[in-house]
């Protein structure tokens, strides 16, 4: 049994682990460090224009000015001076896959997004470190009028006026530390526009692969789905692991216009040496419909709350989600939501896993507000322990300023059952097997709502997580 | 009179500081006077001054700067102790009144020796026209296999300030029963910490609130799973109208070792009126794997098929809600095992001209 853990180990890191020596002549690295030269070399070499240096330059003012966060996992690991904030690497985006540098298409073929693309995507946006490397949609698509392109190309586009207006405003870089951080130097991402009624029916996909030891990643994503459309966007991250400490302070900001409808998946398994420290944010106008499901698996720290702004009436949101934290890991995750609208519905429904002294903590905020009028949320957070030396901790917190507001909550944290796990050992099933089973039973809610591929991912890599869990 | 801000109610688990739940930055005089309750109690009982290191370490639910006050404002501390094995019958009654512009602190400290078991009422009452302040804290130590339930009324006026906060420590099979009733009083701070610390040691509290005109109740209730086995069960049922003002900090933290342990908590609140504030952080830590957790809340409206029944029966929706409101409060008045007590608070409330109870 110990070897085979052992191999199995040895599986799980070569899944995601794998990397290419970088050599300084393919990428042009920036110094470490973050200071108003290096923001403005940042904001040079990506060509931005006037007012985004401006913003740029305010943002690192605001950066300099906050606090990290007294509360949650410690980021004292992390420190700005020895993080690389921008690595290009010496390629142009191009949207036909031969074109990308032979060791750039390696890495993403092993991750499987070609693969990916041709069979369930209508589009791939790949990132590689600070820029993306390859983009493309698929015609018939782009023929309905949707733009999915990255954002340093919108900025200079047709869609310049509508970056500008919808730029880091729902996350404004006074939200905080790591916000403002991210308005500095960021640098990569994905815009998205779907027009009026038109319905993307196959996912779009990003994939973000952080190579280089030492460095952060600070792609922004912006997608606008106009009223009566509707989208599913697939995001994916990982890293190969380094002993010194990256960064992920990504930037994700979402429209839902009226009776627009938007998934927003994401499957996250940065490596175990990674500081995750996102923000997403949504606002869904009247009749809109926000859902999320979010896998996370990966990171030494993550701060992690995807937060919704139901703005009109009868809008509503869905968050399902679920946390795998190991050995070595603090994952701090959850979801926000306030109900700003009449007839507003929320539900929030979360699993986390402990095991091998890993810490999760499931952290949310349900805020409703006086106009929020017949507003209605449900909150279901379990946890499960795999260990005796693992933690897991709930959060909840709770604001209602209405009294037609219907909110329920429940949490519940414990153990497998050994009668559960008794019963699939009679049936001839191994101790190790069994507890595999229950616990991809547990984090069900989410891979029902993924497309088949990224379930069986998502699976495959909680039997690769629960291996070795027993003995 | 000079003031000072002390830090009280703090999440032992922080959360986002927008939400402002974390903690209380609260003004309290510089200088305070000793508090003067009426007590009565069984002659078995024993009552003495005693200095304040005695229970010091014992550490209450409002935290650090509320005993540093309490210590260094010079009061005496209100000893109550039983003697091993001793059942005491008659509730031990401490009743405060407090006076128009007071200033006071007071403490008390319950001593249960092993297989003792008592009843505390502690009632917290003020001239109508009060606008004072009180700060009162009450540590208890309960020894093996001993009993202790604590009742806690507060029916201050509506202009007075009260910082109220317990600490509590179980030994060995040790049982603490808590009930809290909340009817008036302008601003209510309530912290309240139980260490389990003795295997199959038990927590059981229930809290009652009926909130309203511009009301303010802040509260940290914390249950420490120390010792194997242990139990908690936490009840919260309430009732917010006009402009009332509620937060609940509720936390069940099941520690490593405290193997067996089970921790419950529920809250349901029952919102009356367009302008208030329901704020509730129900938390759960956990460092043990052989535990069981678990909350559950609802807060709102009543729900629609129980209010189409009884408007179809004839009730008008506003009956409907006060019915629901004396019903919330009443079955927590229920629990009350001492029918002086429980005919006090009725009459309290009629007084007030609060509700008509089913039982006065």
């Amino acid at each position: 049994m110990a070897k085979e853990k052992a191999e199995v180990k040895d599986i799980d890191h070569s899944l995601y682990d794998f990397r290419y020596e970088e050599k300084d002549t393919d990428f042009y690295k920036i110094a470490e460090g973050l200071t108003p030269e290096i923001v403005m070399e940042i904001s040079e070499k990506k060509g931005d224009p006037d007012w985004m240096r401006d913003f740029r330059l305010k943002s690192l003012e605001i950066y300099n000015k906050k606090q990290v966060p007294q509360w949650g996992p410690s980021i004292d690991g992390l420190d700005m001076n020895n993080i690389v904030t921008y690595v290009k690497p010496k390629t142009k985006m191009t949207a036909d896959w031969e074109e990308v540098p032979q060791d750039i298409k390696e890495t993403f073929d092993k991750l499987g997004i070609p693969q990916a693309e041709r069979k369930s995507l209508a589009g791939v946006g790949a990132q590689y470190d600070s820029e993306l490397v390859y983009h493309n949609l698929q015609q018939e698509v782009a023929d309905q009028g949707v733009i999915y392109t990255d954002i340093e190309s919108a900025l200079h586009g047709p869609y310049a006026d509508m970056i500008k207006d919808h730029f880091m405003h729902l996350v404004p870089p006074t939200d905080h530390k790591f916000a403002a951080l991210h308005g500095a130097v960021w640098s990569g991402g994905s815009f998205v526009y779907v027009p009026k009624g038109v319905s993307v029916e196959i996912p779009l996909q990003s994939y973000f692969r952080l190579n280089a030891p030492g460095a952060g990643q600070f792609e922004h994503t912006l997608i606008i789905v106009d009223e009566g459309a509707n989208l599913h966007f697939i995001e994916g991250c990982s890293a190969p692991k380094y002993n010194i400490a990256n960064l992920h302070a990504g930037c994700v900001e979402l429209y839902v216009g009226k009776n627009a409808k938007l998934r927003y998946s994401t499957i996250e398994n940065w490596s175990k040496n990674m500081y995750n420290l996102n923000t997403k944010r949504a606002i869904v106008e009247e009749g809109g419909t926000m859902e999320w499901v979010s896998g996370s698996f990966g990171s030494h720290v993550s701060y992690l709350y995807p937060m919704t702004i139901l703005q009109g009436a009868n809008s509503r949101m869905d968050f399902t989600g679920v946390t795998f934290a190991g050995k070595g890991q603090n994952l701090d995750t959850g979801a926000k939501v306030v109900h700003n609208a009449p007839n507003t519905t929320s539900y929030i429904s979360t699993r986390s896993i402990s095991k091998d002294g890993g810490i999760s903590t499931y952290r949310s905020s349900v805020v409703i507000n006086n106009k929020a009028k017949n507003a209605k949320n449900s909150v279901s957070c379990q946890s499960l322990m795999l260990d005796d030396i693992s933690r897991s901790d709930t959060i909840p917190a709770m604001d209602v300023r209405t009294q037609d507001a219907d909110v329920g909550h429940e949490a519940k944290i414990g153990r497998i059952s050994d009668d559960a796990v008794f019963y699939l050992m009679s049936r001839g099933i191994s101790e190790e097997d069994a507890r595999a089973l229950i616990v991809s039973g547990f984090a069900d809610s989410v891979s029902k709502a993924l497309p088949l591929e990224y379930a069986v991912e998502m699976n495959n890599l909680i039997r690769l997580e629960m291996k070795g869990a027993i003995g | 009179m000079s003031e000072q801000i002390l830090k009280v109610n703090a999440l032992p688990n922080p959360t986002y500081n927008w939400l402002r739940m974390n903690e209380a930055d609260v003004k309290f005089p510089a200088e305070v006077t000793e508090a003067n309750p009426t007590v009565t109690h069984d002659p078995a009982v024993t009552a003495s001054a005693v200095r304040y290191e005695e229970m010091q370490d014992i550490a209450g639910g409002m935290g650090y700067d509320m005993d540093l006050f309490i210590k260094n404002s010079g009061i005496s501390v209100l000893k109550l102790s039983t003697s091993e094995g001793s059942r005491i019958e008659k509730p031990i009654h401490i009743d405060y009144t407090f006076r128009k512009e007071d200033e006071t602190a007071s403490a008390v400290y319950i001593d249960a020796a092993d297989n003792s078991s008592l009843i505390v009422v502690e009632d917290f009452r003020s001239d109508d026209s009060a606008s004072g302040f009180a700060a009162v804290q009450t540590k208890i130590r309960i020894g093996k296999n001993a009993s202790v339930m604590l009742i806690q009324v507060h029916h201050t006026a509506e202009d007075f300030r009260l910082f109220n906060d317990i600490g509590t420590v179980n030994a060995e099979e040790g049982r603490f029963e808590q009930i809290e009733l909340f009817l008036s009083g302008k601003t209510i701070y309530q912290g309240s910490r139980t260490d389990l610390s003795g295997k199959n040691s038990s927590l059981k509290t229930d809290i009652g609130y009926l909130l309203k005109g511009e009301q303010h109740l802040d509260m940290n209730y914390i249950a420490n799973h120390i010792g194997k086995r242990t139990t908690c069960d936490i009840h919260v049922d309430g009732v917010l109208r006009d402009e009332a003002f509620k937060l609940f900090r509720g936390t069940i933290d099941l520690r490593k070792g405290a193997k067996g342990a089970i921790g419950n908590e529920m809250e349901d609140v029952l919102l009356m009126d367009d302008t208030i504030v329901n704020q509730t952080i129900p938390i759960i830590l956990c460092d043990e794997e052989d535990v069981e957790g678990n909350h559950g809340a609802t807060i709102g409206r009543i729900d629609d098929e129980l209010m189409f029944y009884l408007t179809s029966r004839g009730m008008t929706k506003e009956e409907v809600y006060e019915m629901m409101a004396e019903a919330r409060i009443d079955a927590v008045i229920n629990k009350i095992p001492d029918a002086e007590t429980r005919n006090a608070i009725y009459m309290s409330l009629k007084g007030h001209g609060e509700v008509k109870f089913l039982e006065d």
